[in-house]
């Protein structure tokens, strides 16, 4: 109860954080409420509602069932995703096969753009904390294919500036500044495992997918839907950087 | 007995692969996958292009360097705070829909006279018409051409495509090549 409390005053007092860094870095009063809400993640909220939504519509059984696994195994699973999935025939991220699950269980499936589902990934990748992120871009040729896509998602320029996701990504401008905003390693910042990240500038929970169509939107690059082929081959792409660098899964992670 | 057996594991394996199959179409029609091949075919960059700077390009007026100027330093009209200068709007029409009026937001790479908040992705372009343009290191031509396409001098460039993605007009790069030529 108490950690819900000061949960709440964290989000309270990342409304005016959000209007003071929209445009500029941290300054030295944000970086230190960043430490704050490090240690009491306003997302934690989110999860706990993503934990009660997938134990009544999902659970960690059917799951299991589905990606043929033992339960005790299912975290380890869940540390290999964006995975090939037989029974559909394509590569796909845990929100989709959560899709599939509640479908097989008699629900209705959430929207893969709707707040509930983007609780749910959360809780359901939270299974997977402190494993290695553990994608396996080679394990077949489905996966080989989504990396090969992902990779030219991730260097093909385009929209009304005509640039990539490389522009501004790639090794020769991490570190420079865009504005004021250091650009990030995305493998260093464990991008690929510490999303559904709470986002302080936007003061709500947010997962990888969405986050690319936050770049793509601010650079003007046309923003293609959650789940389409082309996004999830991306978030295979940045999930092995990843991996590269040797990082763990930690959610909910806690940005900017 | 035996062949009995098998007979019935046969039509039982049948089964099965047939409500895996059914399953799948199934599950298919309940896994969001929506097509993004169309956004992607429309959103394009077309190669890279040469251009030739138009006559009377370059110029002191001080409006067009001003509308140069406003270009450089902003992202777009909704988030630009002061009032653009004459010929130049904040707003534009775009499909018959009121939009921000995108802007070149240069500062973003480069810093420059009079830059808030500017980036370091680009060049520092300050002093430009003494150290580059003076010194004879560029040409009108050459900036016309940076700004419009960049990736006719750098295939491999970070920096954004101006004309060739539609963005500006021939006009709009003079001004700004304009300002970024001009004495400040
Ligand atoms: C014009 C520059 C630019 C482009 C183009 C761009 N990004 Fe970014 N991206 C940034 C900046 C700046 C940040 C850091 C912002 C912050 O700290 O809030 C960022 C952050 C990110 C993050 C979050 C990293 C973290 O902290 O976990 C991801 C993921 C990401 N970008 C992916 C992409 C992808 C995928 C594309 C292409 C579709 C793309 N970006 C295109 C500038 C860009
Ligand atoms: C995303 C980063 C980025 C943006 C935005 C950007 N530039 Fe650049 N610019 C660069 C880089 C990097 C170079 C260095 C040359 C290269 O790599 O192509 C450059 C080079 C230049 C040069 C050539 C300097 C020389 O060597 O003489 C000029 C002039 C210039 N930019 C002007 C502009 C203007 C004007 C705008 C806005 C309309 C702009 N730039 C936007 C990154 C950027």
């Amino acid at each position: 109860m108490k950690k819900i409390i000061s949960t709440m005053a964290a989000l309270a007092m990342t409304a005016s954080l959000a209007l003071a860094s929209e445009q500029f870095s941290m300054s030295a009063a944000d970086k230190e409420l960043y430490q704050e809400m490090l240690e009491n993640n306003p997302a934690d909220i989110f999860v706990e509602e993503g934990s009660e939504l997938f134990d009544e519509l999902v659970t960690e059984e059917a799951m299991a069932k589905f990606l043929g696994v033992k339960v005790d195994d299912l975290p380890k699973t869940i540390a290999t995703f964006p995975r090939y999935i037989p029974q559909v025939g394509e590569v796909l991220g845990l929100d989709q096969v959560m899709q599939a699950v509640m479908y097989l269980n008699g629900h209705k499936p959430f929207k893969l753009k709707s707040g509930k589902m983007f609780s749910m990934l959360a809780y359901a990748k939270s299974l997977a904390n402190d494993l290695p992120v553990a994608i396996d871009v080679n394990a077949n040729e489905k996966m080989k294919e989504s990396y090969e896509l992902g990779t030219k998602m991730f260097m093909t320029k385009r929209g009304k500036r005509g640039l990539s996701c490389n522009s501004c990504h790639s090794k020769e401008v991490v570190g420079l500044l865009l504005r004021t905003q250091k650009l990030p390693d995305l493998g260093e910042v464990d991008a690929g495992g510490t999303w559904p990240a709470y986002r302080m500038t936007k003061s709500s929970l947010r997962t990888l997918q969405r986050r690319f169509q936050g770049c793509m939107k601010n650079a003007l690059l046309a923003v293609i839907p959650i789940g389409s082929k082309e996004m999830v081959a991306l978030e295979v792409y940045v999930t092995n950087l990843a991996k590269e660098k040797g990082k763990k899964i930690a959610i909910p992670g806690l940005k900017r | 007995m035996h062949r009995k057996r098998s007979l019935m594991l046969g039509a039982g394996l049948l089964a099965f692969s047939l409500s895996v199959a059914l399953h799948a179409a199934d599950l298919k029609s309940v896994i969001e996958m929506p097509d993004a091949s169309k956004i992607l075919k429309k959103d394009r960059l077309a190669p890279p292009k040469s251009y030739t700077m138009p006559k009377g390009c370059i110029t002191t007026d001080k409006l067009a360097i001003a509308r140069g100027e406003y270009i450089f330093h902003n992202l777009n009209g909704k988030k630009a705070k002061k009032k653009p200068p004459k010929g130049l709007a904040k707003f534009v029409k775009v499909h018959g829909k009121k939009k921000p009026k995108q802007y070149g937001n240069c500062v973003a790479c480069h810093n420059i006279e009079g830059a808030k908040g500017a980036g370091n992705i680009g060049p520092d372009l300050h002093n430009y018409k003494k150290h580059f343009i003076e010194s004879g290191a560029r040409s009108y031509q050459y900036v016309y051409q940076q700004i419009a396409d960049p990736r006719v001098h750098n295939p491999n460039t970070h920096m954004t495509v101006n004309l060739t993605t539609g963005l500006f007009t021939p006009r709009e790069i003079c001004d700004i090549t304009s300002y970024v030529v001009s004495e400040k």
